[in-house]
């Protein structure tokens, strides 16, 4: 059925381990650990001890000298200040929404491709590697280039524009121009990515049930909406997980096209919390913007994960 | 392929659930650590030296590109050729100075023995030397040594009685304008900003040139420089003599903001000049698509550079014009860099002998006369000015009128950001001038507090 051989599942999955006594297996346990520790205790250093640092510092009266920093004693005052200032309830909106949107339009064109390269037969290796070049492009290099099309005087589109009789915008010169000008470039950038996540889960679904639902003459749509959608709910959950994880820390776009503006437009709680901290040396509000999101992200997965296990519980009780 | 095995049906879902709760975490580590860099890199292992007399050492000298001409490395050819035993290695900083101060701050503050110089912008001294980020130099370089730099640039580079950076080369908002365009309309070089406005659109409607006037409008620290300009020249102020308030809501800065959004809603400054910093605007003037450019004293080189100019011999020099009724000419701001010193560096007898030698005659003339920067020196500055071949910006230099920023507070990274944000919105029309200068004033007087 195609050609690529990337995508089957290797014959003859891997049957379960059987029949070895308890205490073989905690010894294989204890060999495991053994051989992960070194690596794992890179890890929590190189993971664990930042985190941790930034929590501590978003609590603390951080002062600033040549010495590094010192934490002069426990408050609250840092989250305090965030959530009295107009920039950071900005940035949250800003943040969230341009997450909202930029996965909604990703998940919606990525699905739609993935159905497409499901049901190429030739080419479909050529056409994988097309799309995955713009996934693969250092983001700040993409951003660069986005620059360039952007540009406000000898800029691509705004030639284009010219051309053909629509004026000659200034594509990041407005707040609406520049949000939208940003969402398009990450969605050109990620879309693929979604794309082969949900290919990966389309290759995996049972074949029979389609049998059965042609058997039963069901249009394709149908077929999409009532076997494809429900079945691909756990891929798209995780590829939807990813994108959110990723958007809200959006940062590199607005880094390189606008600064965070016009005015303060483009500025996401990462952007923000750069400023605050290494432009302003606001150390302890810094760290506390950086953690709040860590948090709020960690919050909108979890609650994301409920809702969709709750719906899902829901559909195989019915 | 579809898939009719079972028992791989619910691997997707489980793996999909684990998969994403150490991505959870990663991202969460991510976006904690996103903030966090450094670097250190100690260069020399010579141990410290006593300070006073030059000494042999190898030090790291951090330098962001100087017009991109290849100044530093005759600076520091020049110095290596004065003192044979002190070797000196340049380290390119960012050429945007918000990054470079970053970087800096986060190398110095984590106790980073290199750059054991750095050239900082003359907007830092407060911040460093509030923080401790800089090695007071008054206390090592007597009153006599302070002297010889032309006045305002030690009381620029002090805070709290002390002087942390060493004035390298100043550097002042001018006029370039086309002497071509100007002579064949018959205009003379505009000394108001309604002047400069009406000429434009007289240039623009001949089809003499495509824009009128290109200046500095993106939301950042250059935004507030050219901001400074109007305001001063229509009678306002950012903030009190004392720092404790801010006065920027006012009608002097609402007639200099309403100007400044006329040039682009006339069409004499393209719209896409709220997205300009300098490379931009120069290279719009360069192009020959522009009559009137406000740039720093390097783009007259640039301009003159044929590789990078169609507009060479084209281009003349003046002080920034001021509004109507206000005395001639109007303000320009000051920019332009000091050295300073890292209190962790270990060689601070050789890096004094280094800061000391770029306030030379020698020194100053290299950057003066090879280079045409305005040079910090009173004396060089003097010898200059009285010599026809010197560049144009040095003989300008001498008339203008100068405003420097209000950069007399450690929290002036935040008075800036509020000034640049709430006029970039103005600008690009998504606010009116009057509700960003009240947007600013209130941003100001919060940063002045110490807030967000």
């Amino acid at each position: 059925m195609s050609a690529s051989v990337t995508l089957e599942r290797p014959p003859g999955a891997p049957a379960a381990i059987v029949g070895r006594p308890d205490a073989h297996r905690r010894g294989l346990a204890r060999l495991g650990w053994g051989f992960t520790l070194p690596a794992l205790i890179f890890v929590g250093l190189v993971t664990i001890f930042p985190i941790v640092f930034s929590i501590v510092m978003s609590l603390s009266n951080v002062g600033l000298s040549a010495s590094g920093f010192a934490l002069n004693g426990f408050t609250l005052h840092n989250y305090d200040e965030l959530i009295h200032a107009g920039v950071w309830r900005y940035a949250l909106g800003f943040t969230v929404g341009y997450t909202v949107i930029t996965v909604m339009v990703e998940l919606i064109l990525g699905t739609a491709i993935a159905l497409v390269l499901q049901r190429l037969t030739r080419g479909r290796g050529l056409m994988m590697a097309l799309l995955l070049l713009p996934w693969s492009m250092i983001t700040v290099i993409s951003a660069e280039l986005w620059g360039y099309i952007y540009e406000g005087t000898y800029g691509v589109l705004q030639a284009i524009s010219g051309a053909i009789g629509l004026g000659r915008p200034v594509f990041l010169g407005t707040a609406n121009g520049a949000i939208v000008s940003m969402m398009v470039a990450d969605i050109w950038k990620t879309t693929p990515f979604v794309a082969i996540i949900v290919l990966a889960g389309l290759v995996m679904l049972p074949e029979d049930v389609y049998e059965a639902a042609e058997v039963d003459g069901a249009s394709g749509w149908s077929t999409f909406w009532r076997i494809t959608f429900p079945l691909l709910r756990p891929t798209l959950a995780l590829a939807v997980l990813f994108r959110i994880l990723q958007a809200f820390g959006l940062f590199d776009l607005p880094f390189v096209l606008t600064g965070g503006g016009p005015g303060t437009a483009t500025t996401s709680l990462a952007v923000l919390g750069y400023k605050v901290m290494f432009e302003d040396l606001e150390f302890g509000p810094g760290a506390a913007v950086a953690t709040s999101t860590a948090l709020l992200v960690l919050i909108g997965c979890m609650a994301f994960l409920r809702v969709f296990r709750a719906q899902a519980g829901s559909e195989e009780a019915a | 392929m579809r898939n009719t095995s079972d028992q791989k049906q619910r691997s997707p879902r489980r793996s999909g659930r684990n998969g994403v709760r150490v991505a959870a975490v990663a991202a969460a580590a991510a976006v904690t650590l996103a903030a966090c860099s450094s670097g250190s890199t100690p260069t020399s292992t010579s141990p410290k030296q006593p300070t006073g007399s030059a000494t042999s050492a190898s030090i790291t000298w951090s330098a962001s590109p100087i017009a991109q001409v290849g100044i530093r490395a005759a600076l520091i050819k020049a110095f290596e050729a004065a003192y044979p035993k002190i070797h000196v290695t340049l380290i390119s900083a960012p050429t945007n100075t918000d990054t470079n101060r970053a970087q800096l701050v986060t190398q110095i503050s984590g106790g980073s023995t290199s750059p054991d110089v750095f050239m900082g912008d003359v907007i830092w001294p407060a911040e460093f030397g509030a923080h401790g980020l800089a090695v007071p130099l008054s206390n090592y370089l007597p009153s006599s040594y302070w002297s010889k730099f032309a006045p305002g640039l030690v009381s620029g580079a002090s805070y709290n009685g002390k002087v942390y950076g060493s004035p390298l080369f100043e550097d002042q908002g001018f006029l370039y304008y086309r002497k071509d365009l100007l002579a064949k309309a018959h205009l003379p070089v505009p000394k108001t900003w309604e002047q400069l406005k009406s000429e434009s659109e007289t240039l623009q409607k001949d089809g003499l040139v495509k824009y009128g006037f290109v200046w500095e409008g993106n939301s950042y620290e250059g935004l507030t420089c050219d901001f400074m300009e109007y305001l001063t020249s229509a009678g306002g102020k950012v903030v009190n003599s004392s720092y404790t308030k801010a006065e920027i809501d006012s009608p002097a800065a609402l007639r200099a903001l309403t100007f400044m959004r006329s040039l682009i809603t006339s069409g004499v400054s393209p719209s896409a000049v709220t997205t300009f910093e300098e490379p931009q605007a120069m290279s719009v003037f360069d192009a020959g698509q522009a009559a009137f450019l406000r740039n720093w004293d390097y783009a007259w080189s640039n301009s003159q550079t044929p590789s990078d100019s169609k507009v060479v011999g084209k281009v003349g020099v003046a002080p920034l014009p001021t509004f109507a009724g206000q005395s001639y000419p109007g303000y320009s701001n000051i920019g332009g860099w000091n050295l300073y010193i890292n209190p962790h560096s270990t060689h601070l007898a050789a890096d004094l002998t280094f800061v000391k030698w770029m306030s030379s005659t020698t020194a100053q003339m290299i950057l003066g006369k090879t280079y045409s920067e305005i040079p910090t020196v009173e004396s060089v500055r003097k010898a200059l000015a009285a010599d026809p071949s010197a560049a144009p910006p040095i003989h300008v230099a001498a008339q203008t009128r100068l405003v420097p920023r209000p950069a007399g507070t450690p929290n002036y990274p935040k008075v800036s950001s509020a000034i640049y944000t709430n006029v970039n919105a103005a600008l690009s029309g998504s606010t009116s001038p009057s509700a960003a200068l009240a947007a600013a004033q209130s941003g100001i007087n919060t940063a002045l507090s110490g807030g967000l």
